[in-house]
């Protein structure tokens, strides 16, 4: 199950933001571009990107964010954090994490850290059960009468 | 230049820092607003309220 397989089959029922932001593995922090890993990655993961820098200002991060937009194609719109990352932090979100909002504005689903607890199956089963729940609550089952 | 593990480091010591205050399930969303990548249509999570699950994807190019 990949974000895209999901974004596609749940959007009319979900929103999807994407947000973009500070950078994982940039060129000039932890970048895992090079050597094998760097192979690995630019096999396993081809998307990925490997040869960029973190982004300085908001100009510069919002273009980056416009590349990988470009590049990933999930086919949600990209939001883009501000400058000292404001929302990653408020949802501890760095450097990948995936949730879901209910329509009461709470927390249904927190994923958990990425990359080894980034799981969009787990994000699908989530909002399959969300939405299976507003099923209910709109439609209840009649209660049996005698 | 800084080695691996001082990433590393940084990384643990931000996650330490952040994740006991990240919202768990049940807990209100902290709200936000924020723009595309044009830096234009702002986006409210609250607009949502009562309109539409969402869902929230973060991540970096890298």
């Amino acid at each position: 199950m990949s974000l895209r397989d999901l974004y596609q089959q749940y959007h009319e029922q979900v929103e999807f933001l994407k947000i973009y932001i500070r950078e994982a593995h940039p060129k000039d922090g932890w970048w895992l571009g090079g050597g094998i890993m760097g192979k690995m990655l630019k096999r396993g993961i081809p998307k990925t990107a490997t040869e960029v820098y973190d982004p300085k200002t908001i100009e510069d991060r919002r273009s980056v964010a416009s590349q990988c937009e470009e590049s990933l194609q999930y086919g949600m719109h990209t939001y883009v954090d501000e400058i000292n990352d404001p929302v990653s932090k408020a949802y501890a979100a760095k450097p990948t994490r995936l949730y879901l909002i209910g329509l009461d504005g709470r927390v249904a689903y927190a994923g958990g850290l990425g990359p080894y607890g980034f799981s969009p199956a787990a994000l699908k089963n989530a909002i399959n059960a969300y939405l299976t729940s507003m099923q209910i609550e709109s439609h209840p089952e009649p209660l049996s009468g005698d | 230049m800084p080695t691996t593990t001082h990433y590393i480091k940084n990384e643990k010591a931000w996650q330490k820092k952040y994740n006991a205050s990240g919202p768990k399930a049940g807990d209100l969303a902290p709200d936000f607003e924020l723009a595309d990548v044009n830096g234009n249509n702002l986006v409210r999570l609250s607009d949502f309220q009562g309109r539409k699950p969402v869902a929230l994807v973060f991540g970096s190019f890298t």
